[in-house]
């Protein structure tokens, strides 16, 4: 039976907190980056001019259908070979997860656009008002209802695929746990530790993202 | 003197309307006087709807004119596309209650009355809310000012639609098809708020399958038939001496499906 010991984290603490804070850091700017482009993106596809919509669907399916893994380390490696500038891995990790992020949201933007009844129009338009205040009146407070759960679960997974900038050496939450291991001999205790914290701020986001689907809905 | 000569409320002249190759108005002219209430009969596909969504510009017709009030538009080769602004100017002042109510459902009942007086008519909120309350006391609905459309009946959403229509204060009401969805207890409640605007002198045009009530509330009533408008007249003329054949087939499957 493995002796467990988590008070052999205890001088390590301070590196756990510094890499959740880095963690947090990329999750809340790459969401609002993502959330930037997603919401133009996902505009453009519903009522933009017809000439975006080949680019910006190549741009959707390509950070779509390959990993996020394979993204980071190509905007690393490749990237800065291609356009001839240097960049920092803590660059490379923002606009990688920015840019996957954004993609997703595109689609969860355009969907909940989509989703809303054509007749919701129709009675903006036989009130009188124009097209830019049909959208923002009437149809994008109704699209952004259907876009929550997606959205928070999309957010959710977002913070988790942070764990991957550890890979080019970025610190957040994983990067310490495997310095930290390296110092203390301890992976399971160090692992288990790790898990423990995104599991803690992850779950009160589950929470407040129910509480507030069930607020947002309680005229349904 | 007769509704013709007055000065029309709403005009539309020779309407060509296509979708692809089905051809769905084949020149279509109607006037519409002031005060006026003009019912369009007329099978499924025969063009009605789109007819009235036309005097709107909900649809765009590939030719012809419409003209009301201070809005004309005309539509054909050389003609330019009416903008977004124009479009939103002509449908102020023509007001459109539809068959899926469409209110907005994240906004209660007094809510969708005042969205547009405030958010079109830059009307005060204090003034938009008093109007808005009065008319939902006219449709019969005081008491649900504060509920959302999903706790309302489809009578009672058909009701607040029609308020919503009336806030704007139109000079014309298009009314298409508003009973069809209804359960049929529900169908009088509408039909006697759309008899009382009827009587204070609301011009209107409306699409209807009621056809006791068109013949009630109509001061003329036409009968479109393949893109057509196939005939235009008074009640007595078009529902009670029918000399149309295809207008007589029509009637005598409307009541046989209705008995039955």
């Amino acid at each position: 039976m493995y002796a467990w010991d988590f008070a052999a984290l205890k001088p390590y603490w301070s590196l756990i907190w510094q890499g959740l804070g880095v963690t947090l850091f990329y999750t809340v700017t790459t969401v609002l980056a993502g959330l930037l482009i997603g919401l133009i993106v996902g505009i453009l596809r519903t009522a933009g001019p017809r000439w975006t919509s080949m680019p910006l669907r190549a741009y959707i399916e390509t950070f779509r259908c390959t990993p996020l893994l394979v993204q980071l380390i190509w905007v690393y490696y490749a990237l800065p070979v291609l356009i001839g500038v240097d960049m920092s891995a803590a660059m490379a990790c923002f606009i990688a997860l920015s840019l996957y992020a954004g993609a997703f949201y595109a689609e969860i933007f355009r969907g909940g656009i989509e989703a809303v009844d054509r007749g919701q129009w129709e009675a903006g338009r036989a009130i009188g008002m124009r097209r830019s205040k049909i959208f923002r009146r009437i149809v994008l407070p109704q699209a952004i209802q259907v876009m929550i759960p997606a959205f928070i679960s999309q957010t959710i997974l977002q913070l988790k695929n942070t764990s991957l900038v550890s890979v080019v050496a970025v610190g957040d939450l994983l990067y310490q746990g495997t310095v930290i291991t390296a110092a203390s001999y301890r992976p399971l205790e160090v692992y288990t530790t790790i898990a423990v914290v995104y599991f803690v701020v992850l779950f009160p986001l589950t929470l407040v993202a129910d509480r507030l689907e069930r607020r947002l809905g309680a005229h349904r | 003197m007769s509704a013709a000569e007055r000065e029309p409320t709403l005009s539309v002249t020779d309407l060509h309307k296509s979708y692809g190759t089905l051809h769905v108005l084949k020149g279509v002219s109607l006037s519409v006087a002031r005060g006026e209430v003009v019912t369009l009969i007329g099978a499924s596909g025969s063009g009605k709807s789109t007819l009235l969504r036309c005097m709107n510009l909900l649809e765009l017709p590939q030719a012809g004119a419409l003209q009301t009030g201070r809005h004309r538009f005309a539509f054909g080769k050389g003609q330019p596309l009416p903008r977004d602004a124009e479009l939103a100017l002509l449908r102020r002042d023509v007001g459109m209650v539809f068959q899926h109510f469409n209110l907005f459902p994240h906004m209660t009942a007094l809510q969708n009355v005042t969205e547009g007086p405030i958010q079109v008519r830059n009307m005060s909120k204090a003034e938009s809310i008093e109007l808005g309350r009065g008319l939902l006391a006219k449709v019969g609905l005081a008491d649900k000012a504060d509920t959302f459309p999903a706790k309302l009946s489809g009578g009672q959403k058909q009701r607040v639609a029609i308020a919503r229509a009336l806030a704007m204060k139109p000079d014309v009401m298009l009314f298409d098809e508003v009973t069809s969805a209804l359960d049929p207890e529900l169908v009088q409640e509408v039909l006697t708020v759309i008899r009382e605007l009827a009587a204070e002198g609301m011009t209107m045009i409306l699409v209807t399958h009621e056809m006791a009530f068109a013949a009630d509330v109509s001061t003329r009533v036409g009968f479109m038939n393949d893109g057509i408008l196939a005939e235009l007249g008074s009640v007595e003329e078009v529902i009670r001496r029918p000399q149309n054949p295809r207008l007589i087939a029509f009637l005598n499957r409307f009541h046989g499906s209705r008995s039955g």
